[in-house]
């Protein structure tokens, strides 16, 4: 995938994650820190992102242990094949 | 004692014992059979023997023969591998192997380590090995005696509240608990009742055509057997629980469903036997029983683990002990309880605690929750491992008949997030159409 998809799949599971708990929706974009507080969204949201990735773009980045991101655009580029 | 004791069967008595399909077993036969194998090992001078069977027949002509001819039995799985159950036949020395057939095995003469106990007057006192229902690696072999286990089944009270019960056997019937609830139905003139397919349907086939009263089995067990049994079609006097915790949804469901039974869940260990019962309806047992032995049993908690003194504990192990034995005869379990009010709740194994970036988080307290929501008929709670948190909750739901997934999904999670803390809502959620059930009856 590319790493503009990868940043569009991020944008709507963030939407449902703030969404399910009643905040508003956000629009980020590759610079957006993922738990910078702009967002509203916290570890285990993250934790949950992060799974939910997994299961969209099939792949685990993490398997061989944590890599460190901050922002969209640099957790989108772990994904980018 | 000078003589190792048998089971309860007199000749002519034609009562029937065992039921499987349209078929039974009487005492009177079993006893006959029984007979015939004592006679085989007096004669042959067996002292080994293995029963490896799904039969309650077998395994009780077993159990009653080789206390009678003062021989060791091992009560094997028969899920276990075939090559284990050679294993363990050879490591034991067993000469004879009961089944379907009963098969002589050539072996070496038993070393004089691995003689028969004796008992106070020196008559040897025949010994029963069970093993533990692990799913995985050699199974654990605990030491029994017949007499030991009727010991255990009388103190239960089952037997003296349900004479002449019709009791379904839903476990095992080489484990613990199958043992125990065949024991109980021998000591009181019961039937043992054997489903033709072990599936919540081949269960309630069974339970409907021997008009079962007396039914015991896991929380796991029952969603199940709920799930399959409409309303009114069996008239229960006898429900027990084991082998898991219980949570209060279910008993709910039970006393909803069959008002006038009376309701036991049991706490027992393969170490320690039974070690108590509770009757009132209420999920975990009251928390005076912390203060004082309860049912012979003393109870106590330290760093919120379970630990139980009883005089019914188990011998030995022959392999590894699964529970350590501490100073004082206390056997420590792996079970994590709270007190709420006046309650001990038991939470689950420590052993299964997810650890949700540092929150520990108990299955069964989340499935207690699944199961207490509505329409929800089965959990499974489990950890998903991940990146950030290390873990993260997981949970397979089973619904009831007629909802619809996406919507009971929503509705299901909503409430979890609103009375969950967040570290336990389940992150990933599938709702499926059954839930994987080991051969033990507990959720795999």
């Amino acid at each position: 995938m590319e790493k503009q998809e990868i940043l569009s799949a991020i944008q709507k599971l963030v939407a449902d994650i703030l969404e399910q708990k009643g905040l508003d929706v956000v629009t980020l974009d590759a610079s957006t820190e993922l738990l910078g507080g702009e967002l509203g969204i916290d570890s285990l949201d993250l934790a949950t992102l992060v799974r939910e990735l997994e299961e969209t773009t099939g792949r685990d980045p993490f398997s061989e242990g944590f890599i460190e991101f901050r922002t969209a655009g640099e957790l989108a580029d772990l994904y980018v094949r | 004692m000078t003589s190792a004791p048998g089971l309860p069967l007199e000749a002519g008595d034609g009562a029937a014992l065992v039921a499987r399909g349209a078929a039974v077993v009487s005492r009177e036969e079993l006893r006959r059979r029984s007979d015939e194998l004592a006679e085989r090992l007096r004669q042959e001078g067996i002292g080994r023997v293995m029963v490896v069977s799904d039969d309650p027949v077998d395994v009780l002509r077993a159990i009653d023969a080789c206390a009678r001819a003062g021989a060791d039995l091992w009560v094997a799985h028969t899920n276990l591998p075939g090559a284990m159950v050679e294993e363990l036949s050879r490591e034991f020395r067993v000469q004879l192997q009961i089944g379907a057939q009963d098969e002589a095995r050539s072996v070496a003469a038993p070393t004089a380590d691995t003689e028969p106990a004796t008992d106070g007057d020196g008559a040897p006192q025949a010994r029963i090995f069970m093993m533990t229902s692990g799913t995985t690696g050699r199974p654990k072999v605990a030491t029994h005696t017949l007499g030991s286990l009727l010991a255990k089944v009388r103190t239960s009270a089952s037997v003296s509240a349900n004479r002449e019960g019709r009791w379904l056997l839903t476990y095992q019937p080489t484990g613990f608990a199958g043992v125990q609830v065949m024991l109980t139905a021998a000591l009181s003139h019961g039937l043992i009742v054997v489903p033709e397919e072990r599936s919540p349907q081949g269960f309630f086939e069974a339970a409907r055509r021997w008009e079962v009263a007396q039914i015991s089995g896991t929380p796991t067990f029952w969603r199940s057997f709920l799930m399959a049994t409409p309303p009114g079609a069996l008239e229960l006097r006898q429900i027990t629980l084991g082998g898991e915790a219980v949570d209060q949804a279910t008993l709910d469901r039970l006393k909803e469903r069959f008002p006038t039974a009376r309701i036991t869940h049991i706490y027992a260990s393969t170490e320690a036997g039974v070690v108590f019962a509770v009757h009132d309806g209420l999920e975990g047992f009251p928390k005076s029983w912390l203060e004082q032995p309860v049912q012979g049993v003393e109870l106590r908690l330290r760093d919120d683990l379970l630990q139980i003194k009883t005089p019914n504990a188990m011998q030995g192990y022959l392999t590894e002990a699964a529970q350590p034995l501490l100073e004082g005869g206390w056997v420590a379990t792996a079970d994590r309880c709270e007190i709420v009010g006046d309650r001990v709740r038991i939470l689950g194994r420590q052993d299964s605690t997810i650890n949700v970036g540092g929150s520990k988080v108990y299955p069964l307290a989340i499935e207690g929750f699944l199961l207490g929501l509505p329409g929800v008929v089965e959990a499974k709670v489990y950890a998903v491992p991940n990146p950030i948190s290390g873990a993260l909750v997981g949970a397979d739901v089973v619904l009831a008949p007629g909802s619809e997934p996406s919507e009971a999904k929503k509705a299901i999670l909503a409430r979890c997030r609103a009375e969950l803390a967040t570290y336990q809502v389940p992150r990933v959620f599938r709702v499926v159409d059954a839930i994987q059930v080991g051969t033990s009856g507990k959720k795999g």
